[in-house]
């Protein structure tokens, strides 16, 4: 069977539903492939039609988040993590683009979001940890954690066609 | 992986002036080949260390806080720490963690390139 016949035989309704499904990944933290999260992205921030600006700062805010989890709420041993991508409309109808992240580590972060967004950045006295949050902070447009029983529960929100860009 | 794809060019120009070219994604996994890579360009004789990024298209917080650094080396060894040919999405980067001010950022590789 040729490449091409492998193509037609995949009709436009599979094709097209995928373009309205979730992406779902699970991962150990301490994994060599975390190029597979930049691709989820890449994917995400595609079907959301996001210009290569906010891509970029979808791809930060992601990286920092999964780096955080990995090394501050596993300490850089293996842990597993789960991330779920889709898109949605908000209650006034404007679409977004929305990660979950969810990890199982026995430590729960006791910080504000909040607090890390404002935080100014010393460059004096630049503290591990810092940056990458005020970076998740300042890239995505909305960003909520969550301690529980066993973990950590974060989303990240994107609004899509962001004006302020 | 692509992250191990970053190389570094160093140019000397002269005993007190040097160009450090960076090609490739700077992040968690390579930003400490940077850091090596940076750090002893900062010696009492050199008057200028010039970073050349315009072969970076991603730059996480590692490769932030490594920059960082250099800025902090060049303070104690009293030399210029300068940053050029920043990709638009880099210097979002710098923007969004308020530092794009902290830094000499020098945009005149990237316009010689272009012209």
């Amino acid at each position: 069977m040729t490449a091409s016949k492998c193509i037609q035989d995949v009709s436009f309704s599979e094709c097209e539903s995928s373009h309205v499904g979730k992406l779902h990944l699970q991962i150990n933290c301490n994994s060599d492939c975390i190029y597979v999260l930049r691709s989820m992205v890449a994917v995400m921030t595609t079907r959301a039609c996001m210009e290569a600006r906010q891509s970029n700062r979808v791809s930060i805010a992601v990286d920092e988040l999964f780096a955080n989890i990995s090394k501050h709420a596993y300490g850089g041993k293996a842990g597993r993590v789960e991330l779920e991508t889709f898109l949605e409309v908000d209650a006034h109808g404007e679409q977004e683009l929305v990660f979950d992240f969810r990890d199982y580590a026995s430590v729960g972060w006791q910080g504000s979001m909040e607090e890390a967004a404002e935080r100014s950045i010393d460059v004096e006295n630049l503290c591990p940890g810092g940056l990458g949050l005020k970076l998740i902070c300042s890239a995505a447009d909305h960003c909520e954690h969550e301690v529980l029983s066993d973990g950590n529960h974060w989303r990240l929100k994107f609004c899509i066609n962001n004006k302020s860009l | 992986m692509m992250d191990a794809n970053l190389k570094f060019t160093r140019h000397d120009q002269n005993e007190t002036q040097v160009v450090l070219q960076v090609d490739g994604d700077v992040t968690i996994h390579t930003s400490p080949r940077m850091r090596d890579q940076l750090k002893p360009l900062f010696t009492a004789t050199m008057k200028e260390i010039r970073v050349e990024l315009n072969g970076v298209d991603f730059m996480d917080s590692s490769g932030i806080a490594t920059l960082v650094e250099g800025l902090q080396w060049a303070r104690l060894t009293g030399g210029r720490f300068i940053l050029s040919g920043l990709s638009e999405n880099v210097r979002d980067v710098f923007a969004l963690a308020k530092l794009d001010t902290v830094f000499d950022i020098d945009s005149n590789v990237i316009e010689e390139k272009s012209a």
